[in-house]
């Protein structure tokens, strides 16, 4: 497995001139985002970033920001969440709920908050989250450790692997319209495309 | 209530009008045909009644979109394309709703679909006589096939010169898919040393220029709504046409009931920005999928049809199927780019028949499958097929191989169990209409069968060279809930999908499937509406509705 990216030179960002207008505006938000939160708390914003920058492995502030800022939108927004398992609360109570799990369990194994904790023992905490199908959060019969953390991981996923410095780094061609793809056979690129170890 | 749609659009389209206001309907004082839904049967229907000069009204809960200013090049932001209310999920393998199977939106599913535009096979209608599964449908492949045919040629559907699986050999009426991405080359590749047959795909998407519209760029973003118009979607094909040929569409229109007056329905009631609109008709077609029509039927009861509309035979919601669609990624020494092209450009179907060998009834398509950085962290992520979750480092050093992952996807047959349901839960919704639960479990046959793929694709996988690095659990599409069968105490429809209880209610749509096959549905979906629509002008000439 690769431990950095192969594609050091490439930015995306640089072609968005060649994007459709309605497809730049959503991808240069993603560049700036809110620090405001219309649903988590300031308290629950910064330990679920904190959670996050564990999840998907990195520390880079302008990228965990817009991520807790997706996740923030999604629990604020009316639209429906597609699915949810009987027995599993809504997700604003399962994130308010889940959020404070996350910290009880820290406070119980270190007598400290998630937040207070250095990465080394956050990363303890999740894991015991991670593999915990048993205990149960507040009153909800299928509301898991597990289920919370798989949740925050989805959705942290999501926001992660939609951001421009991510697509750069793993060498993804990123928005394609109008131009689309004239080269599109094995081992052939177009000449905009990431180039293994070009520096 | 207000709709919660992010993008507003017109609501009432016919010839010469379009407004965000109902206040000049069309069909005001009533229609012949009222469809709920317009989806991949919604618009087959829409278009073929009203160019038969019926009176057509199709009331859509979504929006009209434009594709060029409300699509865009993005994974997350078109997520809004599928059907996002919630809907309560159980069973032992709960489903994924929303844009992975249902559609939101003129155009339904077809708008985000991959366009593989394949044909069911003589046994999918009769699997109980073949192999003593499933059951049989009222009809045969014969009677779908001038259907498939007639599909295939209005939408210009693009394929193979020979096609050597099931009866139709081809050729397509539109050239096959040249070039091929590195993915489906490296499948094709693998698959002949294996000495498995593959092919190209057959594909609702242009290979060369059609009524104005530009073949395919390769661009890759069908799952996320086609820009260049190169993918056929009711939005830009069948309901542009409906409305040519007279039809009012009535979109961000949610219908909330179903009207009756003692045995037959008059119409229905909806909802547009909060305030309540009725439509009458002389008929009604339900065309909002596999968990919506079930639940409007079932919401709709009176005192004349207590357990709901059109179920007497207490089938409606019941033997809901999704196809088993577990995928497997391989990791290769050379870069595949799983992001460019057309996300399924080649499959196999030499494990679609049943083979006694095997162990279990029924088989599967194998689909080259492209996929973008979202879907595939996600999967890999968090649903993985041992149920552990991938994070932190080895999802991230995972990820940075992206351009090095080739992909294959099952579409595998699910058979139909009574148990596999919808019904209504407690929980209302903002029209206070009670929440849709969708209960779901795989049977010992839809396991084995899992199996078995997973192991082909792991072989084609290391026949490319490459490693299988991650298996994912996932399903796609949805079918069922409202059978069509001869027999009323055990199917809701007749081989047209007329309701047995309700003469002039009909269901169209992937909701009356009686099995679900092992190949991607649309073209059957379509295909059977087309069918419904001859016989509904035959029936509405003859008068006898």
């Amino acid at each position: 497995m690769a431990k950095s990216s192969e594609y050091p030179a490439y930015d995306v960002w640089d072609q968005h001139q060649e994007w459709d207008e309605h497809t730049r505006k959503i991808v240069a938000k993603r560049r700036t985002p809110d620090v405001a939160h219309q649903f988590l708390t300031q308290q629950e914003a910064l330990t679920l970033q904190a959670a996050a920058a564990i999840l998907v492995d990195d520390m880079r502030l302008d990228v965990l920001t817009y991520v807790t800022q997706h996740i923030d939108d999604s629990l604020a927004s009316p639209v429906g969440e597609s699915q949810r398992k009987v027995g599993v609360p809504d997700k604003k109570t399962l994130y308010r709920q889940g959020l404070a799990f996350l910290d009880e369990v820290s406070r119980s194994t270190h007598q400290a908050e998630f937040l207070a904790l250095d990465r080394e023992r956050q990363i303890e905490v999740l894991t015991k989250l991670e593999s915990d199908k048993d205990t149960r959060i507040g009153e909800w019969e299928q509301l898991t450790p597990k289920t919370f953390f798989k949740r925050v991981l989805k959705d942290a996923v999501d926001a992660y692997y939609s951001h421009p410095l991510i697509w750069s780094e793993i060498g993804y061609g990123g928005p394609a319209y109008p131009r689309g793809y004239v080269r599109v056979e094995k081992g052939l690129v177009d000449p905009w495309e990431a180039k293994r170890h070009e520096a | 209530m207000k709709h919660e749609d992010r993008v507003t659009h017109h609501s009432d389209h016919y010839q010469g009008h379009r407004s965000k206001e109902l206040n000049q309907r069309k069909y005001a004082d009533g229609a012949d045909i009222c469809i709920v839904g317009a989806g991949a049967a919604g618009g087959v229907l829409a278009y073929e009644l009203a160019k038969a000069g019926l009176d057509v009204v199709v009331i859509e809960a979504g929006p009209f979109w434009n594709p060029q200013t409300d699509f865009a090049s993005d994974e997350l932001a078109m997520k809004g394309l599928g059907w996002q209310d919630t809907r309560l999920v159980d069973g032992a393998n709960p489903l994924k709703m929303g844009h992975n199977n249902s559609g939101r939106g003129v155009g339904g599913g077809t708008v985000h679909f991959t366009g593989v535009f394949l044909r069911f096979h003589e046994s999918d209608f009769m699997t109980y006589t073949a192999d003593g599964v499933g059951h049989d449908w009222p009809i045969r492949y014969a009677d779908l096939e001038p259907y498939y045919d007639k599909i295939e040629r209005d939408i210009a559907v693009s394929g193979p010169k020979h096609f050597p699986w099931g009866s139709f050999k081809g050729p397509y009426p539109y050239p096959v898919r040249e070039p091929i991405s590195a993915n489906s080359q490296l499948f094709r590749e693998a698959c002949e040393k294996l000495g498995i047959n593959s092919e190209v795909a057959p594909l609702a998407i242009l290979s060369a220029p059609f009524e104005g519209r530009p073949p395919c760029i390769n661009r890759g973003f069908c799952n996320q709504g086609c820009m260049p118009n190169a993918k056929y979607s009711g939005l830009i094909h069948h309901i542009p046409k409906a409305i040519e040929h007279g039809a009012e569409i009535l979109s961000d229109c949610m219908v909330t009931q179903i009207l009756t007056d003692g045995t037959k329905v008059t119409g229905v009631q909806f909802d547009h920005d909060g305030k309540t609109y009725e439509q009458k008709a002389r008929v009604v077609i339900l065309a909002g999928f596999v968990v919506e029509t079930p639940r409007l039927l079932l919401h709709s009861a009176t005192s004349h049809f207590p357990e709901g509309l059109a179920n007497s035979s207490g089938w409606v919601g019941k033997a809901i199927m999704p196809h088993s669609s577990h995928d497997v990624y391989g990791l290769l020494q050379e870069e595949v780019r799983l992001y460019k092209g057309t996300p399924v450009l080649a499959l196999t179907q030499d494990f679609y028949e049943t083979d006694r060998s095997r162990g279990f009834a029924r088989g599967y398509t194998l689909n080259a499958h492209g996929a973008r950085p979202v879907a595939m962290a996600g999967a890999i992520s968090t649903q993985r097929v041992d149920g552990s979750l991938l994070w932190g480092s080895a999802l991230r050093e995972s990820m940075l191989d992206y351009n090095r992952f080739a992909r294959i996807t099952l579409v595998g047959e699910v058979l139909p169990h009574e148990q596999n349901r919808v019904t209504l839960t407690d929980e209302k919704d903002e029209y206070g209409i009670p929440r849709a639960k969708v209960t779901f479990s795989y049977q010992e046959n839809d396991l084995l069968l899992i199996d078995h793929a997973v192991r082909t694709m792991k072989e084609i996988i290391e026949a490319m060279g490459g490693r299988p690095a991650h298996i994912v659990e996932d399903t796609a599409h949805l079918m069922g809930g409202c059978r069509m069968g001869d027999d009323p105490s055990t199917s809701v429809v007749n081989q047209y999908g007329r309701t047995h209880d309700i003469p002039n209610l009909y269901i169209a749509g992937a909701s009356t499937f009686v099995t679900s096959s092992g190949a991607n549905p649309t073209n059957t979906v379509m295909a059977l509406a087309a069918r419904t629509a001859d016989h509904l002008i035959e029936m509405m000439k003859q008068r006898e509705i």
